[in-house]
């Protein structure tokens, strides 16, 4: 399709191409738009069509009601997998680069292992293993390989050896008081957990980003007060302000990914703006305001790009933090009881420490591996991507 | 060619203020340019050339409007503006520092620049090929295949291959980054390019190869440059006219050759002497410049030139030894900063035998400052030892007020206006005042 035209620089005919104005999308825009889209069609119909009661895929088959949160964790998937995963295959020889980079790290290789199991298990789990459901007959079935006194269960699944329960692979890691499996708990605390990540952050990402940025370009008054705004937001009482919604209003999954996401952009817009503010004045920054390109366009093809890598480690870093907090409200009783998160695994087991400890050690230990890995996984990206090193290493 | 100049520069300043105080106070202007005016013709180079922080920088980069000037007109005529005329309130259509953000656009098509450092003047996470071709995209040239084309024929034309449009810039060496910077300079085919510093960076044998290299591109693509340097034997080589700056002014303009063969400002004269010569046994005939750049915030006054000058001229009724007299403003000049400390001079002083006099002291400043033991002007040679008995005596203030009185000359008292040599050669300095009828106001209006 070039072939018929001008190829070379000078025999470019500039007013001509400068007269033609049209939006200029890439492919990942385009994907982008064309799979939020219809989201958004869903998200509406089921909003203003459908009555409460009907689950939203009812008229297709499966009977998942989507909620507000759903819509929000697959918009967000839809932004990573375009604009993350899909720039990784586009740029086959730097995503190489940053692998052979990552891969030094070896904590950092097996905990991004352990994370994608978390990922998977948290996208596709639900879809293959039934919510656990309240079974008081079953209640506390061991873990399979493990036994427990014959006298704190009523009905034991397998068999009875010495007036021992034994565990079976039907529960595999046991069920709580309520027979709830903890297998299938943690499988859709999985969901839960990257619900959180992945929302929280992108709600992080967005305020933060946009806030430094703009903080950072407009400068004098308006980043003053910015600035000072940021410092409400960083020394406002999260906890407390959550505390007084759950009270008012009851605070399901949503409100809390809401309230502290809305409150812990606050560290990473001043982050952004003082990466802004060096960046801005590299010499690159000058080329490129000579070429005519507008301000718009210098900060996100270039400085955001190159604020990325502290961006990302950053997030990585504020990730464990969600995942706790909606750990240690749960655990005091005051998350949400109708999620399956493994917090509320964790405070369902915590007067049965004594004699049924897989209900808190199980999702426990889930949880501390994916906090430790999240910190590893920080780390290490902090050492691949940084593009100093980028360059000493070149 | 027309007669039109494609570049014209009148008057340009750019103050940069100084504020202090809760109220954000302006208290003064660090003037670092300070009405600079030129003319570029169309596929000519002009050379800027001057010492560091003598403004050159800030000058292309208030030219090109990187930085909004605080005054003066840059009428730009390229892009196919040409043949434009004044409009009826004096404003000139071209002028670029009056342009809107759409013709300003426009401009950068027309004009484009080059900067010193290679290294960081790409984007470290962008293939080279995309940096370039982004000039385009911002441009509005859509087609993605079109720019890859049309970038990869320009990079082979700096002498790359096409293969490199997706390297990163770590990927290549200075002297290819800065090929890489030529590439995007020229791709959006502009009439005028200013290079500031643009081999300073380099080895001095890929310097040949680039400055060859913006030599061949000027030829095949009609090009003017504005032509950023420190160095002079560079400017040589590259340049057709040269301008000198020293402080936020041009002191001296003229064609490449008679600036070189003929100075007429003692500034010039200082840089050229500066030029190493390849006889290693011919003794470095070097004009050394005493002292720093003074602050832009408070430039001399008179000619700029004159705290440092050697032929700083002597007021009538003077007549003394050329090095002498420099010398004597000198410690005229540092006695009234009060920077002349005698003790501290009486205690450097190594002596054989017995304590330090008086008359060492005496010595050891006159050595200090360069001023013979005894000058041929008895009148100067009492005023100046009066001065040193003053200073000796401890009363600095009165030793300074003595020098500054009786010391004086018509350089830091006059601004010199522009001296014409010859068509094309013009220089400030008050030393041609008296020999040559003063430009007859065209130039530096």
């Amino acid at each position: 399709m070039a072939t018929q035209k001008p190829e070379r620089f000078d025999q470019v005919d500039w007013t001509e191409i400068s007269r033609s104005r049209w939006f200029d999308l890439s492919i990942n825009s385009i994907g982008m738009l064309a799979a939020a889209l219809p989201l958004l069609i869903v998200a509406l119909y089921d909003w203003q069509v459908l009555d409460e009661r009907t689950p939203t895929l009812e008229p297709v088959g499966p009977a998942w009601d989507v909620g507000t949160v759903d819509y929000l964790f697959i918009f967000t998937l839809l932004l990573f997998a375009f604009y993350i995963v899909l720039p990784l295959f586009q740029n086959p020889r730097r995503t190489k680069y940053y692998w052979r980079e990552f891969k030094r790290n070896r904590p950092a290789v097996v905990s991004l292992g352990w994370l994608a199991v978390v990922f998977v298990g948290g996208i596709f789990g639900p879809f293959f293993i039934s919510a656990p459901e309240q079974s008081i007959l079953t209640g506390y079935q061991p873990p399979v390989f493990l036994s427990v006194e014959q006298s704190y269960v009523s009905t034991c699944v397998g068999e009875v050896v010495n007036n021992q329960c034994q565990g079976t692979w039907q529960h595999p890691l046991g069920t709580t008081a309520g027979g709830k499996d903890v297998f299938s708990g943690i499988v859709h605390g999985m969901t839960i957990s990257m619900q959180i990540g992945f929302i929280t952050t992108t709600i992080v990402a967005t305020i933060g980003i946009t806030f430094g940025t703009v903080s950072a370009y407009a400068g004098g008054w308006a980043d003053e007060l910015m600035m000072r705004f940021v410092d409400i937001v960083l020394s406002f009482p999260t906890l407390l302000m959550f505390l007084l919604i759950l009270y008012i209003y009851g605070a399901g999954l949503g409100m809390f990914i809401v309230v502290f996401a809305a409150f812990a952009w606050g560290g990473t817009a001043r982050y952004v703006r003082s990466k802004s503010l060096s960046i801005s004045e590299e010499e690159f920054i000058k080329a490129n305001r000579i070429s005519g390109a507008s301000t718009y366009r210098v900060v996100r093809r270039h400085v955001v790009p190159n604020a990325a890598s502290s961006i990302i480690t950053q997030l990585t870093l504020l990730i464990p933090g969600f995942l706790l907090a909606e750990a240690q409200l749960a655990f005091l009783g005051l998350g949400d009881s109708t999620i399956p998160s493994w917090g509320q695994l964790i405070s369902a087991g915590r007067s049965d420490l004594s004699f049924a400890p897989w209900i808190v050690l199980a999702p426990g230990i889930v949880l501390f591996l994916t906090i430790l890995a999240f910190n590893f996984l920080g780390d290490a990206l902090l050492d691949a991507l940084n593009p100093e090193a980028e360059a000493e290493n070149a | 060619m027309t007669d039109e100049p494609i570049l014209s520069v009148r008057d340009l300043k750019k103050h940069y203020p100084i504020r202090k105080g809760i109220f954000n106070r302006q208290v003064g202007a660090a003037k670092a340019v300070d009405g600079i005016g030129f003319d570029i013709a169309p596929g000519e180079t002009l050379g800027l050339v001057g010492e560091s922080g003598c403004g050159k920088s800030t000058a292309a980069s208030s030219v090109i409007r990187l930085e909004e000037p605080t005054a003066g007109e840059v009428v730009f005529n390229g892009n196919g503006r040409g043949g434009a005329s004044r409009d009826s309130d004096g404003t000139h259509p071209n002028d670029v520092t009056e342009f809107s953000d759409a013709e300003l656009k426009r401009f950068r098509r027309g004009a484009q620049m080059i900067f010193q450092d290679p290294a960081s003047s790409f984007d470290p996470r962008m293939t080279v090929g995309s940096a370039v071709a982004e000039m385009l995209e911002v441009h509005g040239m859509s087609d993605r295949h079109r720019r890859r084309a049309i970038v990869e024929d320009l990079l082979e034309r700096v002498g790359l291959s096409a293969e490199d449009y997706d390297r990163y810039p770590h990927e290549f060496s200075g002297g290819q980054k800065q090929r890489i910077a030529l590439a995007r300079a020229l791709v959006l085919n502009p009439d005028l390019i200013i290079a500031d510093e643009p081999v300073s960076a380099l080895d001095v044998s890929i310097q040949a190869e680039i400055l060859s290299l913006i030599d061949d591109l000027q030829t095949d693509f009609d090009l003017s440059l504005l032509f950023i340097s420190h160095d002079m034997s560079v400017i040589r080589r590259i340049c057709d006219r040269v301008a000198v700056m020293y402080l936020g002014e041009i002191v001296e303009v003229g064609p490449t050759d008679e600036v070189f063969a003929d100075p007429q400002h003692p500034y010039t004269e200082a840089l050229l002497s500066s030029i190493p010569t390849p006889n290693p046994r011919s003794t470095v005939g070097g004009i050394e410049l005493a002292g720093t750049v003074p602050s832009p915030t408070n430039p001399p006054s008179g000619c700029r030139f004159h705290t440092r000058c050697h032929r700083v001229i002597q007021p009538d009724g003077v007549d003394v030894d050329q090095s002498d007299w420099r010398g004597i403003l000198n410690f005229r000049d540092r006695v009234a900063a009060g920077q002349v400390d005698v003790e501290s001079i009486r205690e450097n002083i190594v002596v054989d035998d017995g304590p330090t006099s008086d008359d060492h002291v005496r010595a050891q400043l006159r050595t200090e400052f360069d001023i013979d033991e005894r000058i041929g002007d008895p009148e100067i040679e009492g005023t100046l030892q009066d001065a040193i008995d003053r200073l000796l005596a401890g009363d600095d203030e009165a030793a300074a007020e003595l020098l500054s009185d009786r010391f004086t000359t018509p350089c830091a008292e006059t601004v010199p206006e522009r001296t014409v040599h010859s068509p094309d050669h013009e220089s400030s300095c008050l030393r041609h005042e008296s020999e040559q009828a003063t430009a007859p106001g065209a130039a530096d209006d």
